[in-house]
């Protein structure tokens, strides 16, 4: 009896010894205090030693920013004044969506404040440019865009993937817009995926595994739940291909 | 300017001085990175929102070991409904809530091997083993079962008896 013991308690625990978040549902009876135990084993024996993830640690203190600077402005603290004001209003997202170089330039007062404005809908997607003072950047040839593939590019201002979704050439931000982690390029599932809390963005840049979808379908490639968090689509910055080269316009350096 | 007296400044201090040992506290508790950093964000983003960076460097330590506390003691209660009560049982035996944060990785790590090496002791030899390879060890099951020379499903049952049992152990020791 005492053996008995479920099948999801044994996957509880692997997910756990290779490091993952593991799943407390389908959990019987008294197993509880057993899937606990195996947690504080495991994190006793880890050999990072709980250390934290340097990356987590810079993009909570983003998150944190972000928010005092909100609680700033209702409580009336006294900010910095000029740039410095300026700097800390900016946030994660508008730093994603215009890309690095062009925050720079407007913390450096270069009068591009206009692209800043807080917007429901991403820039960049409906053919307009991302950024007014940018460039077209080489980063693909279509001999290296089949059908189904992406191609990683880095510009100064800007890390994504050119895609091609079934015909159609698109250049997508390669940066979640949950947290700011780096997706990865998935050619079986046709998506980018979050390693950190497993978003998935389609070749449209859409959040794929959605609560939205899940109502209306039958789940998403194996996930077991909907991804908790509506999140915004990825930025794509404008794409244009010019004889055999892929261009993507991206902020000046 | 900011100012080492500024708000922001003074937060971003503390933050520093805390999201390695609150992290670690937590990571001890739940045993995954993944949670450990959900619950980590929530404890900071909740002291964005109410702590006094006024009060003494002592209480600001005390609040967050707090909250991060309850946080675990919510996750647990949440995912798994064990009442609160057992997360101190099990987890305050291997490393007490301390009221400053220890910036020595190797003392909160010795601490909590210390506390394991007890458990391991009092239970049979052989569950001691499995727990010791798989769990400090990290070999998988299989691993396991060759390492102890018996089966893939004997190791597995071995494995869910050893913990089972070491878990009574820690709620009476509690």
């Amino acid at each position: 009896m005492a053996d008995e013991h479920s099948e999801e308690l044994s996957e509880f625990i692997d997910t756990l010894l290779e490091g993952g978040r593991p799943a407390p549902d389908g959990l019987v009876g008294d197993e509880a205090p057993v899937a606990r135990l195996a947690a504080e084993l495991s994190a006793a024996g880890d050999p990072a030693r709980g250390e934290p993830d340097p990356a987590f640690v810079e993009q909570l203190r983003l998150r944190m920013r972000d928010a005092d600077a909100g609680i700033s402005s209702v409580q009336g603290w006294t900010l910095p004044a000029g740039a410095q004001l300026r700097r800390i209003r900016l946030t994660r997202r508008d730093l994603l969506r215009v890309g690095l170089g062009a925050a720079a330039g407007l913390a450096a007062g270069a009068g591009a404040i206009s692209i800043l404005r807080p917007t429901r809908t991403p820039l960049g997607g409906n053919g307009r440019p991302l950024v007014g003072d940018g460039e077209w950047v080489a980063v693909a040839t279509l001999a290296d865009l089949p059908e189904g593939a992406a191609v990683r590019f880095s510009t100064v201002a800007f890390d994504g993937y050119v895609v091609n979704d079934a015909g159609t050439i698109r250049a997508l931000s390669s940066v979640c817009t949950h947290m700011g982690c780096t997706l990865a390029y998935r050619p079986e599932w046709q998506d980018l995926r979050c390693p950190c809390h497993g978003a998935s963005f389609n070749l449209a840049g859409e959040l794929a595994n959605g609560s939205e979808g899940w109502s209306s379908g039958s789940g998403y490639r194996g996930d077991t739940k909907a991804y908790p968090i509506d999140l915004p689509p990825l930025v794509r910055p404008q794409v244009k291909v010019s004889g055999q080269t892929v261009l993507v316009w991206t902020a000046k350096a | 300017m900011a100012t080492a007296d500024h708000p922001h400044a003074r937060f971003e201090a503390i933050y520093d001085q805390h999201v390695t040992p609150i992290h670690r506290f937590i990571y001890a508790r739940v045993g995954n990175r993944p949670d450990a950093e959900d619950l980590t964000g929530q404890v900071f983003m909740r002291a964005v929102e109410q702590l006094d960076v006024d009060r003494p460097a002592a209480q600001i330590s005390a609040w967050l070991y707090r909250v991060a506390q309850n946080a675990v003691a919510d996750y647990w209660r949440a995912f798994y409904r064990l009442p609160q009560i057992g997360v101190e049982q099990v987890a305050g035996a291997w490393e007490p809530v301390t009221p400053t944060p220890d910036p020595n990785a190797d003392a909160d790590a010795e601490r909590a091997a210390t506390a394991v090496r007890r458990l391991l002791k009092g239970l049979p030899e052989q569950y001691a083993r499995v727990l010791e390879l798989r769990f400090l060890q990290r070999l998988s099951v299989a691993e396991t079962a060759g390492r102890m020379g018996i089966s893939h499903g004997n190791a597995k049952v071995l494995q869910y008896r050893a913990l089972r049992k070491a878990a009574l152990l820690v709620e009476a020791d509690g």
